[in-house]
């Protein structure tokens, strides 16, 4: 997961390296992701999520598709 | 508190206070499980996705959101500098801190420096998108490519 400064920035690194462009991320989404991961991270109770809780949150962040399903290998 | 709890709180207070993980001894002295014992539940918090550790069993690679190895995501928090394992651990540090933070990157691609002030309502607005290249079921097969 790594922060480039435009979509035409990473459509060169993906094309140099033979890779698939995959989805995009905005900050703000990379926020609330961070926030639903992290936020009880330092706590006793943290757990990381897993599942239904992962799609949940993907879901809630506006990354929806095979690609966000913890299960689908080829997503 | 079970022991993995406590091997997992011990690990996270030291990276915080010293920004570098500890090694094996010091987990075993500090929480008095012993090596052994630190080892398994080192191995059992990998499986819950809550550490990685390096072939030899004992050495932390990530405590995520935070890196035991330099890398190009370099997260100050007042006078503490910490690594993140990637763009999204990035972030995570000053969430899972509570605190604000200075995240200093780069664009992968350009090399051009990113600089993200982020306080409690999240990172400042600066042209920048980031990519994810491998598929969520993927992300452990290798999650240091990840």
């Amino acid at each position: 997961m790594l922060f480039f400064r435009s979509e035409e920035l990473v459509k060169e690194w993906c094309r140099e390296r033979g890779l698939p462009q995959r989805p995009l991320v905005t900050l703000d989404q990379l926020w609330q992701l961070a926030e639903a991961w992290y936020k009880n991270r330092l706590t006793p109770e943290a757990r990381r999520p897993m599942g239904d809780d992962m799609r949940a949150i993907f879901r809630r962040v506006g990354l929806v598709g095979p690609f966000w399903d913890p299960e689908v290998r080829d997503g | 508190m079970d022991i993995d709890t406590d091997v997992r709180m011990m690990v996270s207070r030291w990276i915080v206070e010293t920004t570098r993980a500890p090694s094996i001894a010091q987990v075993a002295a500090r929480t008095g499980h012993g090596a052994d014992g630190v080892r398994e539940s080192y191995r059992r918090l990998q499986e819950k996705r809550l550490l990685v550790v390096e072939s030899d069993g004992e050495t932390i690679r990530m405590a995520p959101p935070f890196s035991a190895v330099p890398t190009q995501h370099r997260v100050h928090v007042g006078p503490r500098e910490y690594f993140a394992n990637c763009a999204w651990d990035a972030l995570g540090i000053p969430a899972a801190l509570g605190r604000k933070a200075t995240v200093h990157s780069r664009c992968e691609q350009s090399f051009a420096p990113l600089t993200i002030e982020v306080d409690e309502k999240g990172p400042g607005p600066i042209p920048c998108v980031v990519h994810f290249a491998v598929p969520a079921a993927r992300w452990w097969e290798d999650i240091v490519f990840t």
